[in-house]
């Protein structure tokens, strides 16, 4: 029977067991990786070098990892404070403004193909709508789990949704083919 | 107009699995080095040296004599400087307590960085 992710930390905490944190990186890289991608608008190399440092700061801070959240959840949050740490020493933390959004959302600049629209659409959107559309809409948080990852009220957690859904489907009806 | 499930399930999909390729490997490298001693032997090893020094102190100081000779001087106190003492001493043993139990409830914690 496999282990569950409560399982693992309950390892780690009891014996240190590295290779228990080993299996919790194993199975939640790929979706942390994805994230930061998607935070730092697919620079692949950033994304992967934050992913290690939010690992890290977890294995060393898993003794504040109480069990009320997902351990996914607890690990989104970490990774999403790494990488706002990290956009704030390069001072880009304000994203694309929407004038920006509006000049770059031009179909004929995207290159065909519905997966390949949506992901540029995506990454045009707002630092803030598109952590929350990621969160919420690609990774399966709720409203509630979101707003704990991001730190802020669920209101403005449930506003950014809408609003970069919104966006998401402004921009793709113009650029899915009929 | 596409809907919201669509768009959900979409955005999903276009996410791939990200092939681990080394990843956990470079992560597992630069984790700090584990403990080498179990857990229950450092517990063990500060109960021993607390008991230690709790022996050495007896014998040092005559049998606790001090702690007998204390005992005695506490007893001509007026019951009322007492009760005054064990309140006192019963303070700030409490708030000791809760200054630790704040510390270790983020709950608790959090609420100094509520917006309202």
């Amino acid at each position: 029977m496999e282990l569950t992710d409560a399982d693992l930390v309950a390892r780690v905490l009891a014996d240190d067991d590295q290779h228990a944190f080993g299996e919790l990186v194993r199975r939640h890289q790929s979706s942390v990786r994805g994230l930061l991608r998607q935070l730092t608008r697919t620079d692949v190399a950033l994304a992967d070098d934050l992913a290690q440092e939010a690992f890290l700061r977890a294995y060393k801070k898993i003794r504040s990892f109480r069990g009320e959240a997902r351990f996914s959840t607890w690990l989104y949050r970490i990774a999403y404070n790494c990488f706002r740490e990290d956009a704030r020493r390069r001072k880009e933390l304000v994203g694309v403004d929407e004038d920006q959004w509006q000049a770059e959302q031009d179909p004929q600049t995207v290159d065909p193909g519905l997966r390949h629209d949506l992901m540029h659409a995506l990454s045009l959107l707002p630092l803030h709508e598109r952590t929350a559309v990621v969160l919420c809409c690609q990774n399966g948080l709720s409203h509630d789990e979101a707003a704990r990852v991001l730190d802020i009220p669920l209101g403005t957690v449930k506003t950014n949704v809408l609003r970069g859904r919104e966006k998401l489907k402004r921009t793709l009806a113009a650029w899915v083919p009929n | 107009m596409i809907d919201d499930e669509t768009l959900d399930r979409q955005l999903r999909e276009a996410v791939p699995y990200i092939n681990d390729d080394g990843f956990t490997a470079r992560v597992m490298a630069r984790l700090p080095a584990a403990s080498r001693e179990p857990r229950w032997l450092r517990a063990m090893v500060l109960v021993g040296l607390a008991l230690l020094g709790s022996g050495v102190a007896y014998l040092l100081s005559g049998g606790g004599r001090f702690v007998r000779e204390g005992m005695i001087q506490m007893t001509d106190f007026p019951i009322w400087l007492l009760l005054l003492f064990a309140f006192g001493c019963g303070l700030v043993v409490g708030a000791f307590a809760v200054i630790f139990a704040i510390r270790k409830t983020p709950e608790v914690r959090d609420l100094a960085r509520l917006r309202f």
